[in-house]
Formats: structure tokens, C-alpha cells, sequence
């Protein structure tokens, strides 16, 4: 598709560029050569599916740190370093109430690297919810929600709630007092709910208190129905952002 | 598609081509620095502290306090000064529907994309988070009885009077709940003709009074009601009204609707900021306020 700019003289900078990027297994890879001409930069930003979440170009007020702060970028960084950590721990954590503390025991004092990823995992899920938040406050005070990004902003309300969803159900998965009865006063809060309180309560906890049933509940919204529900918000979102016409500014 | 995508770009202005940038390098490489960053300050933060892991779960032992993950500590903070159903469901379900109408109230879209875009928005935000701020914790200080304490220790304190406590005829004005438990309500019942209202306040009678020999009893508790359900839903919807019709009308700052949506915005996230923040650090034994180094967690 496209073809490379090749330097006109061929020193040796120029033979060594050839050699790694004007190869046939590079050029089958990234259909366009290094990134070092406008053109070439706009082109590996179009078609590569990961940077294709961007635009090719944006106004210049929004590369600013200072109007993002990265708050969104930085929310779903921790979401992607999530689910990093997260497939790591699932290899030692068995959701049952006879293994899930030993095994969080055994991932803190056995594993190479355990106690790291599970600091990670933890810290991150506390981190993106501070993200999330002030995301949403950069969002409001810029005036980022007003037409045509109503409806992107109801989307990031539902996102806001499935990232305090999937916080809770993971914190019950160490199953130590801690979480126990954390989840036991979140649930109660449920409910207290007037109607279907009692029946919802029951629904998330697969009981009347939380135990082995409500493991396996949490367990699988946690590492599954959540963040594939989060992933398709967040491509609506991020869909959304580029149709709405890019970060708002000023008309 | 991709001639459609063409043409729009080319229709784009002139000028507005000038003030693009590209993405690659000018974004992602902004994007790259913040995310080697993050990740290097987070492995590290890891590294020195680690993830909490008490002992395993035991349903016979309950620690006290029990609390609810951070995030829901302000939830479990409304709890202690109403009816569950509204501080655990109502009042958040309505929040976030509130919160995701905002866009469909405020729509006007002058002064989108930059930072504080009206003449009034920072004074708006700096004024509604402090009474935000100050309103929920004297609010937080007047349910935990704190204005109680303090008034006694003043008072004996100053050496005014040694043995100064409370005054009875206040006895209702130590906190929310003593409207309900201080108040002798039985003594506030009346007849009406040969009706007798409210002799139990615990039972609303029902029906035009002298029409009916036995009324129908509407099976509320009144005290409990005005104290756990009237009286903080009055709060929570009254308050920012004031505040707004205040900020309006007498210091003048409102002129849209986006004004209005900062002023009661910015309250909020005080609100929110303050009430987890009071589950977090402040609440020990029994939900008692407490500071923070007087936290102790036992278990029972
Ligand atoms: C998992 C949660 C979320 C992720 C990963 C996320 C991600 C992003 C990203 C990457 C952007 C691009 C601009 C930026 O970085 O600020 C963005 C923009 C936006 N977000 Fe979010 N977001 C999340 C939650 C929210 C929430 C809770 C809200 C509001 C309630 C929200 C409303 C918006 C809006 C309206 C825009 C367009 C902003 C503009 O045009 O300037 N998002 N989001």
C-alpha cells in the first residue's frame, strides 16, 4: 500500500535504515516505514489498530497536558494494566472458599513476583478509580459534555459505575475479614433497597450472607462479565470522543 | 467512506489545518512518557507497600467497625444519618441519574473545551466546594453530638459554670435522632372534636376527623419518619437549593445554566470528598466520630 520515502544518497545510516525498516518482513508487519516523515507518521498512526484509536492529526490546544491532565488515557492504562496483572493472578487463585486465602497466602510468600503483581493489581484498581473520578471532573469543568458529546458522557457515568463494580467484587476475592465483611456491609447496603432489595441482595450473593456462593459470583463478574462489559463501553467511548469530532473546543 | 472522510478534511478551513499537530510524534509521545511513569511509580509504590491481607474470613468474628471498601465509605457515611433504603439506593441511583442528565439540561454549547469557560466559574467552584465542604461537616458534627461535647467543655472549660451540661429544654437539638428518642410525643397528642389524633404517633390515623369511629391507621412512625427520612431528604434537596437561589439572587454570580451546574457540581464533589473521607479516617468503634490516630479495629 504505501511505499517508503527512500533518503536520495545511500551512506551507511541510510543502508542500516533499508536493512530494518524497508524490509520485506517489517513492511509486512507495519505497512508503512519508520515513523520519521509527516508522511509516514500519519500513516502508521492510520494503520495501526492499537494508535488508529487516535486521529492522524489534532488541534494543537489539546496536546496540551494541561487540558487532559491524561486523566482518560491514564484511567484506561490502569484498565490495560489490569487486566495484565489480573491474568497473572488468576494462574494461582482458585475462587473457592476452601483455597482462595491460602492462595493468595501462597501467591505473597511462594510465587516469584506475587506479592508484586498483586501490590500492582491492587494499587492500580484503587488508582483508576481516582483517575475515573478526576477524569470526570476535567470533563466538567472544560465544559467537555455539552453537544453533540451528551450521550459520551452518559456513557462515562456507565463506565464510572462498572469501575466501582469491578473494585467491589474483587475485593472479596482474597477472602480474609477484611473483605468479608466489607462486602458484607456493601451488600447489606444493597439490601435495603424498597423494592427487590431483598431479591437483588440474594441475586449478587447467590444466599442470604456472603459465602462460597457469592465467591464464584464475585469471582466471575470480576474476571469476566465486568471487564467485557468495561471494554465495550470504553470502545463506544473512545469511538465516540473521534465522531463527536475530537476533544471539545471552542466553537 | 474514505472519499467522504477526504472531502471533509479538505472543506476544514484553512487556518484550522495551521493549528494541527500530528499525533504521532506530539501525542503519543506525551502518551508514552505517562505511561512509563505511572508504570514506574506504581511497580515502585508496590515494591515498598504492600496490599492488605488480614486474617481469613471468619463470619463469627465481627470486627468493629465494619467498613465497606473506601469508595462506598460515603455511602456507609449517609447511612449513620438516615434510613438505610435512602442512603444505601435511593440517593445514589438519583444521583447518577442526575449526574448523566446534566448534559441534556445544560445545553448550550458556548464555552466548551476550555477550562472554567464562564466570567463566574472559578469563584462558583471555590464558593460551592466551601459550603460544601463546611456545610456537610458541620452537618457530620451536629449528628455525632460533637456540638454537644464541645459546648460543655467550653463552658466548664471557662470555668463558667464547673458542672455545665446540656441543657434539657435542648434535649431534642443533640443530634437528628433525638427528635425521635428525646421528645415525649405522647404528650403532644390533641383531640379534635371526640377524635383523638395522634395519641400514637407510631400509627398516623387516617380519615376526615369525627366522620369516622375507627380511622384507618397509616403505619407510620412519625418521629422515626421525620427524623430518619423527612428531615435529611429536606436537607439533601433543600440545601443546595439555597445555596443556588442564594448564589443567584443575592451574590449575583448565576447567568446559565452552566453557572448552576458548577455552583451545585462543585458542592457535590465536596460532599462526596467529605463524607469518604469521614468513613475512611474518622469513624471508629461503633461508627463513633473519632480521630484518626484513635482508630482501633477489634474484633467481637
Ligand atoms: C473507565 C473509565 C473511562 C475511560 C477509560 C475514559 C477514557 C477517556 C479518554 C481516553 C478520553 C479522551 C480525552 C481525555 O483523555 O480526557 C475521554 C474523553 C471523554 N470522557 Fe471519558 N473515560 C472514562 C470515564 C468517563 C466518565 C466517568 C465520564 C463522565 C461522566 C467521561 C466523559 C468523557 C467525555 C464527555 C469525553 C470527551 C471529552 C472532550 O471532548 O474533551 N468519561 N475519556
Amino acid at each position: 500500500m504505501a511505499t517508503a520515502e527512500r533518503p536520495p544518497a545511500r551512506g551507511f545510516n541510510e543502508q542500516l535504515y533499508d536493512l530494518f525498516f524497508n524490509n520485506y518482513i517489517w513492511k509486512s508487519i507495519f505497512r508503512s516505514g519508520y515513523p520519521n516523515t509527516p508522511r509516514n507518521q500519519m500513516l502508521v498512526v492510520a494503520t495501526n489498530v492499537f494508535l488508529h484509536l487516535h486521529p492522524t492529526r489534532i488541534h494543537r490546544t489539546h496536546v496540551k497536558i494541561t487540558h487532559t491532565y491524561c486523566l482518560g488515557g491514564l484511567t484506561f492504562f490502569m484498565f490495560l494494566g489490569l487486566t495484565v496483572t489480573g491474568v497473572l493472578l488468576m494462574f494461582y487463585y482458585v475462587p473457592s472458599v476452601e483455597r482462595a486465602y491460602a492462595d493468595i497466602q501462597a501467591l505473597e510468600t511462594n510465587v516469584r513476583f506475587g506479592s508484586l503483581m498483586r501490590n500492582l493489581h491492587r494499587w492500580m484498581a484503587h488508582a483508576m478509580i481516582i483517575t475515573v473520578l478526576l477524569h470526570m471532573m476535567r470533563v466538567f469543568y472544560t465544559g467537555a459534555y455539552k453537544p453533540p458529546r451528551e450521550f459520551n458522557w452518559v456513557v462515562g457515568v456507565i463506565l464510572f459505575i462498572l469501575t466501582l463494580l469491578l473494585s467491589f467484587t474483587g475485593y472479596l476475592l482474597p477472602w480474609d475479614q477484611l473483605a468479608f465483611w466489607a462486602i458484607t456491609v456493601g451488600t447489606t447496603m444493597v439490601g435495603s433497597a424498597p423494592i427487590l432489595g431483598d431479591e437483588s441482595k440474594f441475586l449478587l450473593l447467590g444466599g442470604f450472607s456472603v459465602g462460597p456462593n457469592a465467591l464464584i459470583r464475585f469471582y466471575t463478574l470480576h474476571v469476566i462479565a465486568l471487564p467485557l462489559l468495561a471494554a465495550i463501553f470504553m470502545a463506544v467511548h473512545f469511538w465516540r470522543v473521534r465522531r463527536d469530532g475530537g476533544l471539545a473546543r471552542p466553537l | 467512506m474514505a472519499e467522504r472522510v477526504v472531502a471533509a478534511l479538505q472543506r476544514r478551513p484553512r487556518r484550522e489545518r495551521e493549528e494541527e499537530v500530528l499525533v504521532w510524534p506530539d501525542l503519543v509521545f506525551v502518551e508514552f512518557i505517562s505511561a512509563v511513569l505511572f508504570t514506574v511509580s506504581l511497580v515502585v509504590l508496590s515494591v515498598f507497600i504492600n496490599a492488605p491481607l488480614l486474617n481469613r474470613a471468619d463470619p463469627d468474628t465481627t470486627p468493629n467497625p465494619s467498613k465497606a471498601p473506601w469508595y462506598f465509605l460515603n455511602l456507609q457515611e449517609l447511612l449513620l444519618h438516615m434510613e438505610p433504603a435512602w442512603a444505601g439506593v435511593i440517593v445514589p441511583t438519583i444521583l447518577l441519574i442526575v449526574l448523566a442528565a446534566v448534559p441534556y439540561w445544560d445545553r448550550s454549547n458556548e464555552q466548551q473545551g476550555v477550562w472554567f469557560g464562564t466570567a463566574n466559574s472559578v469563584r462558583l467552584t471555590i464558593w460551592g466546594m466551601g459550603v460544601g465542604l463546611f456545610g456537610t461537616i458541620w452537618l457530620i458534627i451536629y449528628d455525632g453530638q460533637k456540638h454537644v461535647e464541645w459546648t460543655e467543655n467550653i463552658i466548664r472549660g471557662l470555668g463558667l459554670n464547673r458542672d455545665f451540661t446540656w441543657p434539657g429544654g435542648l434535649d431534642w437539638a443533640r443530634d437528628l435522632r433525638s427528635l425521635d428518642t428525646r421528645i415525649n410525643w405522647d404528650d403532644l397528642s390533641f383531640t379534635i372534636g371526640d377524635f383523638k389524633m395522634f395519641q400514637d404517633w407510631r400509627a398516623i390515623p387516617l380519615g376526615i376527623p369525627g366522620t369516622t369511629e375507627d380511622p384507618w391507621l397509616l403505619n407510620l412512625n412519625f418521629p422515626s419518619f421525620l427524623s430518619q427520612q423527612l428531615i435529611p431528604v429536606a436537607t439533601m434537596i433543600g440545601l443546595p437549593v439555597l445555596l443556588y437561589l442564594f448564589t443567584r439572587h443575592k451574590l449575583g454570580w448565576i447567568y446559565s445554566r452552566r453557572d448552576t451546574a458548577i455552583l451545585i457540581f462543585s458542592g457535590f464533589i465536596a460532599t462526596y470528598i467529605v463524607l469518604t473521607a469521614v468513613g475512611q479516617f474518622f469513624r471508629g468503634e461503633a461508627q463513633e466520630l473519632r480521630a484518626p490516630w484513635d482508630i482501633v479495629v477489634v474484633e467481637e
